[in-house]
């Protein structure tokens, strides 16, 4: 089973993906207003960063952020003052903000749920002990003061904030919860690890399940607010690895097996927003932010099942402005009141741009160019409000969570020592592929040392007596490409003994392929200056270089003819660029007489007429032409 | 009337690699398909049972894959880390294997939970297997000991602490229950029997030992490490019998074919090899895209299973027998051998009276024209595209033929600017073939000759004459080359050989042209 969520998952679910996937880190706006991007990066600090400024606003650094990384982030639903009596403890703070959403809800690969303040700037408290596996989802409920948080270990936690204790737990699934949603109404609550599973929260009894997606369910969305019995309540879903959205409808007979509409994405979904609707004539707007760094927007009017996967009315990517442009990614984005504006969250998690952009929509791909190196500078100029450090030892080694190794404390390492495996570097660069590296080095510094020249040649010798060994085509055809007369000779210099016998017979296997036979006789050369005693020292020298010798005989044998060829061939040739020569000589020269015509036309055509007849006219069009001109004149 | 005779082409002996059966045989698979799994692959196992799947050990679980399956029809996963060396037993119900946490794991084929859990070891388990008796399994792991294990209760039957490093490799007797093998990193291949408390043969291997592999009979044993494999002889108390270098990388894997006529062996440098085990000659080479850890073979040879590093599995099958069928299928398409001989093994009665009727003589189009002197278009046909691509030695001869009857001027002459290119062309890509030099330059000389008038008058031509002396400028310059080796070698049979004897004189048997 996948499992998102967690460091030590997610660093082993990295080196199986090949390390080309980064972690999913959380990153979320505040609701209604906008104004906060809450971003946990990969240095496992939480920073808050204010929309309208674009400045960052609160940076919060918990003290086990590199063991206990935060693996999810929900802000606690808008409150006013009114609530005043049902919170006694954040009165004081209720007071001060109005409609404001200030409570972040943290979950960690620890195990413990933070639940930090904006108005106070700091940590308002802990929620421990209820979680045995990191926790993978946190959601607010939208009226009570509740929390559900789900985890590794298959528990949903129901903690009451007022208390600051678990109100209830339960076991959710056989998998690990991976993701959480409370309906708008609060009566309902959806699970899942890779089966989806509806609770009734008064009674704490699954009321449906959906059962469809293969992975690991990551986000899960109510699309309406309408209520259950009405056939109207739908919900979308997405999965790790998975490149669709689902849109479950929960339907009063309890037919809803299968997802009614399903999007399409290009790659598994990061960050979700979407416009809800309330009756059947609004349509449901969708922003997705997707793991490559695009965004997809959707629109669709859920009235029942839809066949075929629906793909994006707009997608938007980004670009930087240089010559040849280099994709930002986009990490989130939220639709505005309108339909056209989004404000955005680009660049990267350290240090995010947001922007709000109009987007035209009748356009289905869209891709807007920022300048990101500039504008990250213009935010690094500006003041932090209230940033808090911690101190750090100059002595002390910073972990980054996220890098595969570094594992939660929870984790014993039971593997005390270091293993000499060598299964583990699967990308590793073959011999040849490196000792091409080093020539093409030493090939572009021309003012390298001679010492660096003899090491490649010791490299080829050692190639050449593996290829030899193993028989390797790439690898003997690598070696054999070499046209450098010194490289050569110095890698039959090197060559072992045992190694020159092979080399001949390869040689004398190469040389019948003639396009091969020119560089190989430079090898046989230095093999036979080199290894002269050697070979000569051999009892069965004959057998031994009997084929090579009659191969080479029986090509000589035509030495004679052929040269005599090249004579030939050289004669006429020079023939012919004389010829060529006095063609142009005699196009000059008729010119010339042609210009003035008061000679007889006669006699001039009777000298140059033999000397037309004799060319072909694809060799001297010109005088062709100039022929023709010349008899339009009579 | 004397016959025709057909222009006779030369055979000429096929150049390059010599085809044997084992090449035919081992170049009989189709194209690979290549399965993405989730980590290296480490080790393939195929079932003894029909229809013979396999389990493919990669990261942190085992698929089993049909035998022709694209997809795992079963995978077990409750591995908490990285796990090794997934086994059949020898019915094919259950499935070992270790894990990198160090417990080893007892799977029903046909369920997804362990079965048994055997907790005892301290390190990484990268060796698992059955015992012939079925009951027990024996285990091999990083903390240098290996163990076994009763299957029904799950406890821990002996231990032996002799290897002084990993345990990696290791196999159990399929005919004695007691016997077993391991393999280990300090280098040597332990031959254990269960009725005593220590080994009874220790091989040194030289090497840090990656895989052994027992012969059928239990006679012989094969252990690969580094880059040797070499063969013991058990029954000689492990006396070393051949120790094989044909890899230029450690060998991670080994396998018999089903008959024991042939041991594979698979290194990190890329090579599949296939070994005769009569002469332990390599008699077949296969390459892969990356370095190779386990190699698998089915049950007559029927695909060859391959995981490398890349964590790309490689599944060859053998081309089945409808797919041979069919190409004799449409051999067979022509009129059977029996048309042919109808007739021909009658015996004439004494009183029969017989019509001779002359025997139809199939001859080649060149051959038809040749007969009625058409010599020019007989060197056109020659030099149809088929002919002058594919079969370069018939326009040759046809060149030689018409050379000897004295005509090949005639053929030569009168050709346009399209046909003496094309024949140029032919000229310039067959020169330097050392079969065809001789004829060729006749040739290109009648050509000068017949054209020398009219050159320069179409710059195709030119182009070519420029081409042509340019190779044969090289050639002359190659054959100069060639000439001073020879002198060299000259010296030096002259040096090797005291006798007074005609250097190469007995090997006159590679004659070419």
């Amino acid at each position: 089973t996948k499992r998102v969520g967690g460091a030590g998952t997610n660093a082993s679910e990295m080196a199986a993906d090949g390390g080309s996937s980064s972690l999913q880190l959380p990153c979320v706006f505040s609701p209604k207003s906008r104004q906060f991007l809450a971003l946990c990066a990969q240095d496992g600090r939480l920073r808050i960063w204010n929309t309208d400024s674009k400045t960052l606003h609160q940076e919060y650094v918990p003290s086990a952020h590199l063991s206990a990384t935060c693996t999810c982030i929900a802000w606690g639903p808008c409150r006013t003052v009114k609530e005043g009596p049902q919170r006694k403890k954040r009165k004081s703070e209720a007071v001060q903000v109005e409609e404001k959403a200030d409570l972040l809800a943290m979950g960690t690969a620890a195990g413990t749920v933070l639940i930090y303040s904006t108005a106070k700037g700091a940590l308002h408290c802990t929620l421990d002990g209820a979680h045995s596996g990191g926790v993978n989802c946190v959601q607010w409920h939208p009226e009570e003061s509740l929390l559900y948080s789900g985890s590794d270990d298959t528990n949903i936690v129901e903690w009451d904030l007022q208390t600051g204790k678990t109100r209830s737990k339960w076991k959710a699934d056989h998998a690990a919860v991976t993701s959480l949603c409370v309906s708008p109404d609060g009566k309902l609550l959806l699970s899942a690890g890779h089966i989806i599973k509806m609770w009734d929260l008064d009674t704490k009894e699954v009321y449906r399940k959906f059962t469809g997606h293969s992975t690991a369910v990551t986000t899960l969305r109510f699309a309406t607010t309408r209520p259950p019995d009405s056939n109207g309540l739908y919900f979308l879903s997405g999965a790790a690895h998975d490149r669709l959205l689902s849109v479950w409808q929960v339907r009063e007979d309890g037919k809803d097996k299968n997802s009614v509409v399903s999007f399409t994405l290009t790659d598994e979904p990061q960050h979700i927003d979407l416009v809800t609707s309330n009756s059947k004539e609004e349509a449901v707007r969708l922003a997705v932010v997707c793991k490559d760094g695009q965004l997809h927007l959707f629109e669709h009017f859920l009235n029942g099942p839809c066949k075929k996967p629906l793909s994006p009315s707009c997608t938007v990517q980004m670009s930087d402005t240089k010559e040849s442009p280099i994709p930002i990614p986009l990490l989130a984005a939220v639709l505005g009141a309108d339909t056209r504006t989004v404000m955005l969250a680009y660049g990267s998690h350290l240090q995010p741009v947001m922007e709000k952009v109009e987007i035209n929509t009748a356009e289905r791909h869209v891709c807007l160019t920022r300048d990101v190196q500039t504008t990250l500078s213009l935010s690094m100029e500006t003041t932090v409000s209230k940033v808090k450090t911690p101190i750090v030892n100059a002595k002390s080694k910073v972990l980054v969570p996220g890098l595969p190794g570094h594992k939660a404390p929870l984790k014993g390492t039971s593997q005390g020592s270091e293993k000499r495996k060598k299964d583990t570097d699967t990308k590793e660069m073959s011999i040849a592929e490196r000792l091409g590296e080093i020539d093409l080095s030493t090939v572009s510094e021309k003012g390298a040392s001679k010492g660096t020249a003899s090491l490649t040649t010791d490299n080829f010798a050692v190639l050449l007596v593996q290829g030899l060994e193993s028989n390797d085509a790439s690898i003997l055809n690598k070696v054999f490409q070499t046209r450098k007369e010194m490289v050569i000779k110095k890698t039959v210099a090197r060559l072992p003994l045992s190694a020159v016998l092979p080399l001949v017979e390869e040689v004398t296997y190469t040389f019948v392929l003639s396009y091969r036979a020119a560089l190989m006789v430079r090898w046989l050369k230095a093999v036979l200056m080199h290894h002269t005693s050697y070979l000569a020292s051999l009892p069965d020298l004959v057998t031994q270089l009997g084929v090579l010798y009659h191969m080479i005989e029986s090509r000589v044998k035509m030495f004679h003819k052929l040269t005599k060829l090249d004579g030939k061939l050289y004669l006429l040739m020079t023939q012919v660029s004389a010829n060529i020569c006095s063609v142009v000589h005699s196009i000059i020269s008729f010119n010339l007489t042609s210009q003035e015509l008061s000679l007889s036309h006669k006699e001039r055509m009777s000298l140059s007429s033999p000397h037309f007849c004799s060319y072909t006219p694809g060799s001297c069009e010109a005088v062709k032409t100039q022929a023709e001109k010349f008899e339009c004149c009579f | 009337m004397a016959s025709f005779k057909p222009t006779k082409i030369q055979v000429y002996p096929k150049l390059g690699e010599k085809v044997t059966q084992d090449t035919l045989y081992w170049k009989n698979y189709k194209a690979p398909v290549q399965i993405k799994e989730f980590g290296a692959v480490t080790s393939i196992d195929f079932s003894p049972v029909t229809p013979h799947n396999f389990a493919v050990t990669a990261f942190t679980r085992i698929h089993i894959y049909g035998p022709f399956s694209q997809e795992p029809v079963k995978s077990f996963t409750r591995f908490k880390d990285t796990a090794y060396c997934g086994r059949f037993r020898s019915d094919g119900q259950l499935l070992v294997a270790g894990c990198e946490d160090s417990v080893v794991r007892l799977f029903d084929v046909s369920g997804k939970v362990a079965l048994r859990l055997f907790k005892g070891h301290t390190k990484a388990v990268h060796l698992t297997d059955f015992t012939s008796d079925r009951y027990q399994i024996l285990t091999g792991s990083d903390d240098y000991t290996c163990r076994l294990w009763d299957i029904p209760n799950a406890t821990e039957l002996t231990t032996y602490t002799e290897h002084t490093d990993y345990i990696r490799c290791g196999v159990t007797s399929k005919l004695n229950r007691d016997l077993f093998i391991t393999g280990s990193y300090d280098h040597t291949v332990k031959l254990f029997d269960a009725r005593v408390e220590k080994s009874v043969i220790t091989m040194d291997h030289g090497q840090p030992v990656e895989s052994v592999l027992l012969y059928p009979s239990e006679g012989l044993l094969v252990s690969a490490g580094g880059r040797h494999v070499k063969v013991w002889d058990l029954l000689k108390g492990g006396q070393p019998l051949v120790s094989l270098k044909n890899h230029h990388k450690t060998v991670t894997s080994l396998a018999l074919s089903s008959n024991g006529q042939r041991l594979l062996s698979a290194s990190l440098d890329r090579h599949v090899k296939v070994y005769n085990t009569t002469n332990y000659k390599v008699v077949h080479n296969f390459d892969y895209a990356a370095s190779i850890l386990s190699l698998g073979l089915a049950p007559d040879d029927a695909s060859i299973v391959v995981g490398m590093t890349n964590s790309i599995l490689s599944i060859k099958h053998r081309k089945n027998q409808e797919d041979s069928k069919e190409i004799a299928g449409q051999q067979r398409r022509r009129p059977s051998y029996r048309v042919f001989v109808k007739g021909k093994n009658y015996v004439p009665k004494q009183d029969d009276y017989l019509v001779s009727k002359p025997v139809k003589e199939h001859l080649a189009k060149y051959d038809k024209q040749l007969q009625r002197f058409n010599v020019s278009k007989a060197l056109d046909t020659a030099l149809g595209t088929y002919i002058r691509f594919r079969k370069p030695e018939i326009t040759v001869a046809v060149i030689k033929e018409l050379d000897r009857r004295g005509t090949l001027k005639n053929a030569l002459a009168g050709r346009d600017e399209r046909g003496l290119s094309q024949l140029l062309n032919f000229i310039i890509g067959n020169l330097v073939d050392a079969r065809f030099t001789p004829v060729l330059v006749t040739a290109a000389e009648m050509i000068l000759d017949i054209y020398q008038s009219v050159i320069g008058q179409s710059p195709v031509v030119d182009r070519q004459l420029l081409r042509l002396q340019d190779l044969v400028k090289r050639e002359i310059e190659f054959q100069k080359d060639l000439l001073e080796v020879l002198g060299m070698l000259d010296t030096m049979f002259a040096s090797s050989l005291p006798r007074k004897e005609v250097p190469c004189s007995g090997i006159a048997t590679l004659d070419w042209v």
